[in-house]
């Protein structure tokens, strides 16, 4: 029985460092052929009759998908070295150690088509200028406009809000997959598009579960900040290495109420034109 | 019928003065304009107007280039022609390689750059941030490494993703890369 735990935590052990290995390749960018595929689909093979527990089956389906990413890493290689100037990576780093920064200097000069643009004021701009320092009030007056909310007064924390019985861990669980399964169903689609329904309550909600599925790596939300969009999609594998490493930041959106009146008239004109044809 | 020609020639000569000045003015922190602004700015035929703008611009060793956001692909394209223009920035670029100084930039700053695109350019346009800090750090104080690349991510010249340095919008826009790899090797 011990000898039956002990080769099943060496088989755990074996994957995990596969997995591991996959990981650091698909990371730190090296050659996605120094991963064995063909020995790793053979482990993958030749243990997965044994597999028996969900823990178990669900790391062997990520081993594989891991695999898969390095399969589709080498194609991209493949690809980049059959580029027309594709050079070897360790003649080129000998070259540069060795050469002057004068002649890099010049060498990039050489190749450089700079872009063309010229920053100039005009009167309406210098006018717009104008007209907002005189509407803006004194630094030391504006601190009144924007009072520091009290912190003890916003219980809007998840843990607060079940203790406080708001809100029960499993129903906000059960309300979080479901606006996931209707993301993943919906696709990519404008943020205000997706929290945005019949009633403006229903959408503060929409986007305060949004705002988990986004935090927790199961959504990911694409800003335009030139064309003031904002876009949603859900993630290809929820809680993945990229959602993991990436680098957490808070995105501020407002949901206004006349957002919400200007969403809902655009979309009885859009219903009421569609029934017209 | 001479007058409807006269107007539409007009038109189109507004139109031309508008994407010029469009293009050569800034109107953002990052130098080119977006597509759909050039749409919303000249109509639905701008991608005609650029074309007559570019073939205008030639005759001074001008170009009007299109780059395709970060994210799509990542490719360039010469000239304003092909689909899914909205998404993509324009802007003017010199033809021709500069012959004389053309930049307020220290030469160090210049090679920095340099040897940056080269390395990234080996490594598939991608290669961790502390690798190229260590590969700069050989000829360079390091603290100067990390200055410059934190100025070359904010001018548009590398990108930085998770740790990872990879290749601008903006050398996609100005640097002839296969000129520069051909340059170096040369060297």
């Amino acid at each position: 029985m011990k000898q039956q735990g002990q080769s099943k935590q060496l088989r755990f052990d074996e994957l995990f460092r596969l997995l591991n290995f996959c990981r650091t390749v698909e990371s730190e960018g090296t050659d996605p052929f120094d991963v064995d595929v063909k020995k790793f689909l053979a482990t993958l093979k030749r243990y997965q009759p044994k597999w028996r527990s969900r823990d178990e089956l669900l790391l062997d389906a990520e081993a594989l998908a891991e695999l898969a990413r390095i399969i589709e890493l080498q194609e991209q290689w493949i690809r980049d070295r059959s580029h027309s100037f594709y050079i070897d990576p360790g003649l080129l780093e000998l070259k540069l150690k060795l050469l002057e920064p004068q002649r890099l200097a010049a060498a990039f000069m050489s190749a450089w088509h700079p872009i063309l643009g010229l920053d100039r004021l005009t009167p309406e701009r210098l006018q717009a200028g104008l007209a907002y320092w005189h509407a803006l009030l004194p630094f030391g007056e504006r601190g009144a406009e924007f009072p520091q909310p009290s912190l003890a007064e916003v219980p809007f924390e998840l843990d607060e809000l079940i203790a406080l019985n708001l809100l029960a861990g499993q129903e906000f669980d059960d309300a979080l997959q479901a606006l996931l399964h209707e993301l993943q169903a919906r696709g990519r689609i404008g943020y205000y598009e997706f929290i945005f329904t019949d009633t403006y309550a229903e959408s503060i909600k929409r986007a305060y579960l949004t705002s988990y599925l986004v935090s927790e790596g199961m959504a990911e939300l694409e800003l335009n900040p030139l064309e003031e969009t904002v876009f949603i999609s859900p993630r290809e594998r929820a809680g993945s290495a990229a959602a993991r490493l990436s680098v957490s930041r808070s995105i501020p959106l407002a949901v206004s109420y006349e957002a919400w009146v200007t969403w809902t008239r655009r979309q009885r004109n859009h219903e009421r034109e569609q029934s017209v044809s | 019928m001479d007058e409807t020609t006269e107007e539409s020639r007009t038109r189109a000569e507004r139109k031309l003065k508008r994407a010029a000045q469009l293009l050569f003015f800034r109107q953002h922190r990052n130098p080119g304009v977006k597509g759909w602004e050039l749409k919303r700015a000249l109509g639905e035929d701008y991608l005609e107007v650029l074309g007559v703008l570019d073939a205008a611009l030639d005759k001074l060793g001008m170009a009007v280039k299109r780059i395709e956001e970060e994210g799509g692909g990542g490719e360039e394209g010469a000239g304003v022609e092909g689909a899914g223009a909205e998404r993509d920035r324009f802007m003017i670029v010199l033809k021709g390689p500069l012959l004389e100084k053309a930049s307020g930039e220290r030469i160090d700053t210049i090679a920095l750059l340099s040897a940056t695109l080269a390395y990234l350019m080996a490594k598939q346009g991608k290669a961790p941030r502390k690798v190229v800090e260590e590969f700069l750090g050989a000829k360079f104080p390091q603290q100067r490494v990390y200055f410059a690349l934190d100025r070359f991510i904010k001018q548009g010249y590398l990108g930085e993703d998770e740790k990872a340095l990879f290749i601008g919008w903006r050398t996609r826009a100005e640097v002839d890369r296969k000129a520069l790899m051909d340059l170096i090797l040369a060297a």
